[in-house]
């Protein structure tokens, strides 16, 4: 409670700071628009319903993205953590893979796919999918033996122990995974749909950048965000503190 | 089932260090007998344990079911780890069902079963309680309960009073010698607990320090049921004691 009025404080002090800064005209014109017409761009953007269009479009391409990234990852990742041959063969080569900034992808995934939704959702994918590779593979990794030793004991083979066993007990990591996965994810759809130009809030930000219009491109910055900031603060977060204290790793 | 090892050996090596810790074990389990082991720490007593759970692998010897040798683990050996390794992901209930939502058995089924067994461990209020929300003791008490619920031939309990109080500790010996004797299950039992061995065990088997071997085998024909106390078990414990404290 003491700390939601701090960070009130904080966040009125700094538009406070900013309104003084473009009120005191030390910068040139142009460059730092006014809190207020900011604002003023986001109620605009908002009513007149691109905004939500941006949104909906990049949020659709980013589930899409995340929804191959976090089904092939579980599974390269399971495959590497139960087989030492997947795991010093295609292992080494996720490793490489994940060094490439999801924004490397863009060019190919023009190439490959022209610029179309399968481009950018093939680059946000591509972008996550590593993140939840090795994340997975850690979590089973770590797994406890005699919980997979119990398991078999108890008649669980084949994908009863990856589904009771194998997946549930890998679960704290696994979802630190599509956290990582969630972030590249997001960064990787508003970056592609930058350089594709084509629709969703990487396209509103570059239409904006093009008619220099600095306040609606800061206005979509805030709003990438406070997407960012409730998708992680709030969604990842409730699941996880429900997983850890679930998993008694947290009390 | 009838379990006769010969010779079993096993040894860890970990880099160059390598530890001998059973060095060939022999000893038959008649079939509905209740064998205690009782032995110094280290000496390999949840190694033989695990290796009649087909968990592990013995490096020589021979071990036969009912005069067969298996290969791998399965439900009709069930082990009791020292540890536990109850699932933390699922509630006391869903533990103890685990194995019978592995065989198939449809939910009604299941649930009857662990209501019967978490009741005689005492557990039902606790039914849905996550397993860090348990004692040391409670959790044992849930192992029990789902290595029971299996319903298997061979029992292979791994210290599972260690962590109980007195009161449970009793109760416990009372039920699981009644288990035992209305079911003809075979149960290998290991326990540090010299009092406990006397009041479960048809005998009690006495493994020696690594390598370990059986030094003594302790045959134990008082009338059941037995309880935690009874001064008639004073020469079975003494027996067994001078077992484990003769010869190094
Ligand atoms: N996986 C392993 N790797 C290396 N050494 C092991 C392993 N498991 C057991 N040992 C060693 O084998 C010996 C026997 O271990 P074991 O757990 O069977 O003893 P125990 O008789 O059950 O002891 P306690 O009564 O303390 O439970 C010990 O010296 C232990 O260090
Ligand atoms: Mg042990």
């Amino acid at each position: 409670m003491r700390y939601a009025l701090y960070r009130a404080a904080f966040y009125g002090g700094l538009v406070a700071l900013w309104h003084v800064i473009h009120a005191s005209g030390v910068l040139p014109p142009g460059v730092l628009p006014s809190p207020y017409e900011v604002a003023e761009d986001l109620a605009f953007g908002a009513t007149e319903g691109g905004l939500f269009y941006g949104i909906a479009t990049s949020m659709w391409r980013l589930l899409a993205g995340l929804g191959i990234a976090v089904g092939g990852g579980v599974a390269l990742g399971v495959l590497m953590a139960r087989s030492e041959a997947v795991n010093q063969t295609a292992g080494s080569l996720v490793l490489g893979l994940q060094s490439i900034p999801s924004i490397a992808w863009v060019p190919l995934a023009i190439l490959w796919y022209g610029l179309t939704d399968a481009g950018i959702i093939f680059v946000v994918a591509v972008g996550a999918v590593f993140a939840v590779t090795i994340n997975t593979y850690t979590g089973v990794r770590n797994i406890d033996p005699h919980h997979i030793e119990a398991a078999r004991n108890m008649g669980a083979g084949g994908a009863q122990l990856l589904f009771s066993v194998l997946l549930p007990a890998a679960f704290p990591h696994m979802i630190t995974g599509f956290k990582q996965g969630w972030a590249f994810a997001w960064r990787g759809v508003i970056g592609a749909e930058l350089l594709f130009a084509f629709l969703g809030l990487g396209h509103l930000l570059y239409a904006a950048r093009s008619l220099t219009d600095v306040s609606y491109v800061m206005a979509i910055m805030l709003v990438i965000m406070a997407i960012g900031l409730v998708v992680d603060g709030v969604v990842f977060r409730r699941a996880e503190d429900a997983v850890m204290s679930r998993w008694g790793l947290r009390r | 089932m009838k379990i006769e090892a010969r010779g079993i050996r096993k040894g860890f090596r970990s880099g160059s260090h390598s530890l001998e810790a059973l060095g060939g074990i022999d000893l038959g389990v008649e079939a509905g007998e209740f064998l205690c082991i009782v032995g110094p720490s280290g000496c390999g007593k949840s190694t033989f344990l695990r290796i009649a759970a087909g968990l592990d692998a013995a490096d020589g010897g021979s071990l036969l079911f009912d005069g067969r040798p298996v290969s791998g683990t399965g439900p009709e050996r069930i082990m009791v780890f020292q540890e536990g390794a109850l699932f933390p992901w699922m509630d006391v209930q869903d533990n103890v069902e685990f194995g019978l939502r592995m065989a198939g058995l449809p939910r009604a089924e299941r649930a009857e079963i662990s209501a019967r067994y978490l009741d005689m461990m005492q557990l039902s209020r606790f039914s849905r309680y996550y397993t860090y929300q348990l004692s040391t003791g409670m959790k044992q008490r849930v192992a029990i309960a789902r290595a029971l619920a299996m319903d298997p031939d061979v029992l292979l309990m791994d210290e599972p009073f260690a962590a109980l109080d007195e009161g449970t500790r009793n109760l416990l010996l009372g039920e699981v010698q009644q288990i035992w004797a209305r079911t003809a299950k075979t149960v290998i039992f290991v326990t540090h607990n010299v009092e406990e061995a006397a009041v479960l065990g048809t005998r009690i088997a006495v493994f020696g320090s690594r390598p370990s071997e059986v030094r003594a085998v302790v045959e134990n024909g008082l009338p059941r049921p037995r309880a935690a106390g009874d001064p008639g078990l004073g020469p079975v414990k003494a027996e067994i004691s001078a077992a484990l404290g003769g010869a190094p």
